[in-house]
């Protein structure tokens, strides 16, 4: 039996099998690579944007916090920022005590981000009260201040002659702040 | 001479089959070629958008890093603080029992505090209204307690008094307070 199939449908057999071999390999050498690729990228993306949120919810969270100590401590934070002058210190203080002198302040420690000055100090106060009540108002001044030992108390007539010694504690950024100020 | 008695069609080389081979082939191809072109986009966005997280993980960690080290140093502020205002509050309060130990029939003219010394100058009627009034409840706080008396000239005594605590002891008293 002679099956009669013209040349035209041979060379239309022949085209369609190249395009069918071409979209073949197209498919299998170029198409699925990239669809694999596609897929760990958009996973990758997806662990990454999920890596983002988490880190942006703590730095949200941390500000948070962050912003509710600033409010919390404000006045510890200013007082350690406040550079320490004398004159504001003897105008603040000036109703504990009938008279006051402050010598110039000195660094004697700078660690840990704190600049510590120790300021000598003599007074004449009326009474032990006097003295009571400046430790009170001390812990309410602009600054941070400790009193310290050695402590003299010394009758003078109706008045006592008072001399102590202060350390003053600022954040170390201040220092050179302090030192223009003091020239 | 006419052999046939139809028309000869016109024959034309894009026949009916080739026609739908081509729109068959070409559909499949226009499909290939928009879902490869869609990947690459897509790629080329992610890789974009990786970047971009990169940067933002970046900025949002050295954001992090700053606002925890500020959180540090304004508790360590505060906690400084507080050790100091806590330190003025129990001088206050050491000052204020020194003086109210002092009896009304002594008068002091001079105290001198010291880290772990009080040096007091001062007048008293007798050596006994000294030692029973103000030194005996001196040397319940001061392991060390020396006195000197010399007269005033009116009958009175004036005095000196050093005392001293020892750190040791009271370091080892502490320990046992606490064990208590």
């Amino acid at each position: 039996m002679k099956i009669n199939i013209s040349r035209q449908y041979i060379y239309l057999m022949g085209v369609s099998i190249l395009l069918f071999v071409f979209v073949l390999l197209f498919s299998f050498l170029v198409l699925i690579p990239e669809g694999k690729e596609y897929r760990e990228n958009r996973g990758e993306l997806k662990l990454k944007s999920n890596d983002l949120r988490k880190y942006q919810n703590l730095s949200d969270e941390t500000e948070a916090k962050l912003k509710e100590l600033q409010k919390k401590h404000r006045h510890v934070i200013v007082a350690f920022d406040t550079q320490f002058t004398p004159s504001r210190f003897k105008e603040q203080h000036k109703n504990n005590f009938s008279s006051l002198d402050i010598s110039k302040a000195e660094i004697i420690e700078d660690t840990e981000g704190f600049v510590t000055y120790e300021v000598n100090t003599t007074s004449k106060i009326s009474s032990p009260k006097s003295f009571y009540d400046f430790l009170d108002a001390i812990n309410k001044s602009d600054w941070i201040i400790g009193v310290n030992f050695p402590i003299d108390f010394k009758r003078d007539g109706e008045l006592i002659n008072s001399s102590f010694t202060m350390k003053v504690y600022c954040n170390a950024k201040d220092k050179n702040a302090t030192k223009k100020e003091e020239k | 001479m006419i052999y046939s008695y139809i028309r000869p069609r016109k024959k034309s080389a894009v026949t009916p089959e080739v026609k739908l081979l081509f729109t068959f082939f070409g559909i499949t191809l226009l499909m290939l070629f928009i879902t490869y072109a869609f990947l690459l986009y897509k790629d080329y966005n992610f890789v974009n958008d990786l970047n971009l997280i990169a940067q933002k993980n970046a900025v949002v960690n050295q954001n992090l890093s700053e606002m925890k080290s500020q959180i540090e140093f304004i508790e360590k502020e505060n906690v400084l603080a507080q050790k100091i205002q806590t330190k003025n509050s129990v001088l206050k309060d050491s000052i204020t029992n020194l003086f109210d130990l002092v009896p009304q029939s002594i008068t002091l003219s001079q105290a001198q505090l010291q880290q772990n010394a009080l040096i007091l100058h001062g007048l008293t009627p007798n050596k006994d209204v000294y030692s029973f009034m103000l030194q005996a409840p001196l040397r319940s706080i001061f392991h060390k307690t020396y006195s000197s008396f010399y007269p005033a000239g009116d009958g009175w005594l004036r005095f000196v008094s050093t005392n001293y605590t020892d750190e040791e002891a009271t370091i080892k008293e502490e320990v046992i307070e606490n064990e208590n």
